[in-house]
């Protein structure tokens, strides 16, 4: 079991990729962002982005499915975080690059920070840096600081 | 309502802007979490009961999302805009329990004009999300490009 003693500030992860579809792009945006660039392909073609593009709420979702099943990898490995996966929330959250159908981002995670919470004995703060790019440019498309308590061993 | 789209200068500081109701149901909570957050707290009522957050709720990025639609209604799709650079800051404050009814609140709190970029102007907005209890649930920062008007 790793607590949060156990958690390595410098450890990054390779969550692997995401190939995001037009029809995914679209039904997303229609639930929770029907802006015009992201839910109708021809519209999108006379806005500023030249065609249709990803909400960014949808770029930051695929992190997460993707961080879960890097979590679940993990625990197959034996690598099994003690109780874990609430978050407060995020910060410096950017939509650096649109995301196109077909493109298919490479998702990653650093642990960059260990925070002691004096209200809660039980648990701690990790933060980390998550980014995304574009697989086959290189570029860096998306990027925030995520944070995540994270059980701390229990006193023996 | 006007058929005139909202411009950069139409955004004062202090300017609020008011969403929902947004009533949260468990079949859109488990529909989210099977494709993006398959944790037991955002998909099994049994197990969500022994989790830090002490039952069912729906995955912050979710929430993040159903946020992003009342700003769309309530902002965004009465704008000149131009898609958005991101947020500064997102806290996820209270659990959004199944049978939550969200109030949307939006207040402009900057906004700077490049001397550089005559086009547009960035308009920093707060989002409140509020509970039926009152409670802010999510406190969001987000910036928004907005045209410049004549």
């Amino acid at each position: 079991m790793i607590w949060f003693e156990d958690v390595e500030i410098g450890t990054k992860r390779d969550l692997g990729t995401y190939t995001f579809t037009e029809d995914e792009i679209i039904a997303f945006a229609k639930k929770y962002d029907p802006q015009i660039f992201h839910i109708d392909p021809d519209a999108a073609k006379k806005t500023m982005f030249g065609g249709l593009i990803a909400s960014g709420w949808h770029t930051a979702a695929v992190w997460m499915k993707l961080a879960i099943a890097d979590r679940d990898r993990a625990r197959r490995e034996g690598k099994t975080l003690g109780r874990s996966g609430v978050s407060p929330g995020f910060e410096d959250l950017r939509w650096i690059k649109p995301v196109r159908p077909g493109m298919t981002l490479r998702y990653t995670s650093e642990t960059i920070e260990k925070i002691e919470l004096k209200s809660r004995k039980d648990i701690g703060l990790v933060k980390s840096r998550n980014e995304a790019y574009d697989e086959a440019s290189g570029e860096l498309v998306f990027s925030f600081i995520g944070k995540g308590f994270v059980q701390r061993r229990p006193a023996t | 309502m006007s058929n005139k789209l909202l411009h950069f200068e139409d955004f004062a500081v202090g300017r609020k802007f008011v969403g929902g109701p947004y009533r949260v149901t468990k079949d859109e909570i488990f529909e989210f979490a099977r494709e993006f957050d398959p944790q037991p707290h955002h998909l099994d009522e049994e197990a969500a009961k022994q989790s830090m957050l002490g039952g069912l709720s729906a995955s912050g990025w979710q929430v993040s999302a159903i946020a992003m639609r009342l700003f769309a209604d309530a902002v965004i799709l009465k704008t000149a805009n131009l898609g958005g650079p991101g947020c500064d800051d997102g806290r996820w404050m209270k659990p959004v329990r199944p049978g939550d009814v969200l109030m949307f609140e939006t207040e402009v709190l900057s906004v700077k004009a490049p001397a550089s970029r005559p086009e547009f102007g960035f308009v920093k907005f707060v989002w409140r999300l509020f509970n039926q209890r009152g409670q802010v649930a999510e406190f969001v920062v987000t910036t928004m490009p907005a045209r410049r008007g004549a």
